[in-house]
């Protein structure tokens, strides 16, 4: 059996899986053929490029059975918590408690593309006036409605205030609709006054103590509302014990980043990688499941590291890609432009970064909530984005806008000249809709400027003088 | 004086005037442009318009900004050392309903008066700050007390000349508004200067409004002072007549912005509404179609651009008011 990494078409897995499997791979309960999952209605795996490896099926069946998960645990007498836009903070809580499951009902935002456009969720936001003038993540509402995609949360945990107009707006509507909502205030995190108490944080950033007491009195408060749900205790034992499991998932995904942002030869598409970043916000519902995919990703991809082997062209040009895309389809559309990904900040960076240890664990969770690239301004992102840049040596920055997205409207140009001036690299900013197959010429073009670019850029760095 | 300028109805006028300041909150203009690069896709133009003030407000010691949404969140960003006076952010929580919320918001409130004190302002006594809060709630029940003898855009600018100014300076004829107009309630986010030619609109269709549900109008004025609890302890009466009282689309959850209107509309026998939204502004953006369900009365979704069709506006009014008479 040919077992040279390469991206393979769904057509190509179907073969590929009966060759693994009388191999002898083995397989978690919830795996099988990628070819299922269209038959249930993921359309729009038909047109994406995947890894052959068996870890990368691993991740995908997990990442495509969340829905078998959530229901199955609700069937256990698991209790459900719906937590909403924080991306990364209170599911570490939740899952502190031991008959509790977590999710992010935001994530629906990728069923329509997922599922190209056929579960209608986008014509019941519609019809909640709720229309394309949002960002994609208005399909969360109609999931909600239909029940078809998530059962609908036990208890439902929004956080507001320095969050982008739109999900505020979206999760409102949804109050408005009778879900009752529990919302926990996030303030705008700003850069202390020269007489203020100043506080590191995860990532890099910093805020005033006065902030970060602030946001743990708000967990607290989150954490009383979590013990009366589950009906037993969340003791300040049991949520670091929460925080050292969040922290193993944190450390494999820091360790699977270094490795494939920064290995000679890409071992592990841009596609795998992005939802590998996503299991940290939440576990796709599994916490220790999560921990076993990323193993099996990792020792996939030191493997591959050692044998020498990419997935990708040895000159592929190392992309930062900032802010997550709409259609996954466009991930591949890089790697076929030339490109590869070295370097990400999907809007989740705090759900990466490792939580301290060594602080009172409410103290620790505040200052990671505070630590939220969206909570902050643009221009402490940026810094952020040029270090990381820099750390993994990208050699340009690509922006994509999520359309309608309050922050997406003025963030661009301040992350822009940002890189631009620090880091002298080349810059794109596209934007990509849930389905971008009407654009797809368009942003190839503009894809393979910005690699053409790079390219030269390349060539006069090595030109000697 | 030096004179503090914003936008924001969660900034108290009696704040910045306790500190020896001049409180001005200002009326945009929508069609002022300024030679900078700006984004334009997916910007709120009253977003815009704040950054176009605030890039050439020429007279000001000091802008304050706020956080109420992501826009003029972001909005103040895009100002950062590029304004001609110095820019504070003061963070508005959009939850209300927890001690902490309320907490915050008056430690913003003292953020800003370490700031103002920076700028020359001087830290106001308890007696000062209780004569200058009486002294504007007496305006404020003069104005309020001028609604029925105003008309529409009348009683509005003379709010938004108080916010400006913090002066009660009322019309000195005043004849009572006629009565034959439909009764409208007008709602949605702020006006700016042109924007005040839409109380023409509704009386030239035949409608009145008979209440001011936008950001400039009487929807943001503070509650009236507890005169005893003024008198007490000022500063945490001050914080919650603006920070507990003031309904608004962005605050989490929203229901105190349905309770107010429920009752305005019952006492004043409002029978339509009209939701004036500006393109890109989610948080109203998402009250529309909630506020056609919820409504004993018919709304009417009047959204406005950067460059607003007063033909095609002044059109739906006219059908709307049509439909109601």
């Amino acid at each position: 059996m040919n077992n040279y990494p390469r991206r393979i078409t769904l057509q190509e897995w179907d073969a590929r899986y009966v060759q693994l499997r009388e191999a002898g791979m083995r397989e978690p309960p919830y795996g099988g053929t990628l070819r299922r999952h269209v038959e249930e209605g993921d359309l729009r795996l038909r047109t994406l490029l995947f890894d052959n490896s068996s870890a990368a099926l691993r991740l995908w069946n997990f990442l495509l059975t969340e829905e078998d998960r959530l229901r199955e645990a609700r069937t256990a007498g698991k209790k459900i918590v719906g937590t909403m836009k924080d991306l990364g903070t209170v599911p570490v809580m939740a899952y502190a408690l031991p008959n509790v499951v977590a999710f992010y009902p935001d994530g629906a935002w990728w069923i329509p593309c997922v599922m190209e456009l056929s579960e209608g969720l986008f014509g019941i936001a519609d019809s909640l006036g709720i229309d394309e003038a949002f960002c994609p993540v208005r399909a969360m509402l109609g999931a909600f409605i239909t029940e078809a995609h998530f059962p609908v949360p036990d208890l439902l945990i929004c956080s507001a205030g320095a969050t982008c107009d739109d999900f505020s707006a979206i999760a409102q509507r949804l109050n408005g609709l009778g879900y009752p909502i529990v919302w926990w205030e996030i303030p705008h995190r700003r850069i202390p006054d020269p007489d203020e108490e100043r506080v590191e944080l995860p990532g890099g950033f910093a805020a005033p103590a006065s902030q970060v007491a602030f946001v743990r009195e708000e967990l607290e408060r989150l954490r009383t509302v979590l013990e009366q749900f589950a009906g037993v205790p969340l003791n300040d034992g049991a949520l670091s014990a929460g925080i050292a499991r969040a922290n193993e998932v944190r450390r494999l995904l820091a360790e699977l980043r270094q490795l494939t942002f920064t290995a000679e030869l890409c071992p592990l598409p841009a596609l795998e990688m992005l939802i590998a970043e996503m299991l940290a916000i939440h576990f796709c519902s599994d916490q220790a499941e999560t921990i076993e995919v990323l193993r099996e990703l990792l020792r996939e991809v030191r493997g591959r590291i050692e044998a020498r082997r990419g997935v990708l062209e040895a000159d592929a040009v190392r992309v930062f890609w900032v802010n997550p895309v709409a259609d996954l389809q466009v991930m591949n559309l890089l790697e076929d432009c030339g490109g590869r990904i070295c370097g990400t900040e999907y809007l989740f960076s705090h759900a990466l970064d490792e939580i301290p240890e060594n602080l009172p664990p409410m103290e620790a969770l505040a200052r990671m909530a505070l630590a939220d690239p969206m909570v902050g301004s643009a221009a402490d992102r940026a810094v952020r984005i040029c270090a990381d840049v820099q750390r993994f040596g990208a050699e340009a920055v690509l922006i994509s806008r999520i359309p309608g997205a309050s922050h997406c409207a003025t963030e661009g140009i301040i992350i822009a000249e940002a890189v631009r001036s620090r880091l002298r690299i080349p810059v794109l900013e596209i934007e990509v809709p849930p389905l971008s197959d009407s654009i797809k010429p368009t942003l190839r073009t503009r894809l393979e400027a910005l690699i053409e670019t790079s390219k030269e850029l390349r060539k006069a760095c090595c030109v000697p003088e | 004086m030096k004179t503090i300028v914003y936008v924001s109805p969660f900034v108290p006028q009696e704040w910045i005037a306790a500190h020896g300041l001049q409180p001005s909150r200002v009326l945009l203009e929508q069609t002022k442009r300024v030679a900078v690069s700006q984004p334009s896709a997916g910007v709120c133009p009253f977003a815009r318009a704040f950054v176009a003030f605030a890039l050439s407000v020429t007279d000001a010691a000091a802008i304050v900004a706020t956080t109420e949404c992501d826009q003029m969140r972001r909005a103040a960003e895009l100002l950062a050392g590029e304004s001609n006076a110095p820019l504070f952010l003061l963070n508005v929580p959009t939850t209300w309903q927890t001690t902490t919320a309320h907490r915050l918001y008056t430690s913003e409130l003292e953020r800003l008066s370490a700031f103002m004190i920076r700028l020359g302002g001087k830290a106001p006594t308890k007696e000062k700050l209780v004569d200058v809060m009486l002294r504007y709630d007496t305006l404020r029940e003069e104005i309020r007390g001028a609604r029925g003898s105003l008309s529409g855009r009348a009683y509005s600018e003379a709010i938004s000349r108080f916010h400006r100014d913090g002066a009660a300076d009322l019309p000195a004829s005043r004849a009572a508004p006629s009565s034959r107009g439909v009764p409208l309630a007008l709602l949605g986010g702020p006006l700016t200067g042109e924007h005040f030619r839409i109380f023409d609109l509704i009386e030239e269709a035949g409608g009145q409004v008979v209440l001011d549900g936008t950001e400039t109008g009487e929807r943001t004025l503070p509650r009236a002072f507890d005169r005893r609890r003024v008198h007490e302890d000022p500063f945490p009466e001050l914080a919650d007549a603006y920070f507990g009282a003031i309904p608004d689309a962005f605050r989490r959850p929203n229901s105190q912005l349905y309770h107010w209107l429920k009752g305005e509309v019952a006492r004043r026998g409002i029978r339509g509404i009209i939701l004036r939204r500006y393109l890109w502004c989610d948080t109203w953006h998402a009250e529309v179609q909630r506020m056609k369900e919820w409504s004993p009365a018919p709304v009417l979704d009047l959204d406005a651009g950067d460059d607003d069709c007063e033909s095609r506006a002044a059109s739906r009014i006219q059908s709307f008011v049509g439909m109601l008479r």
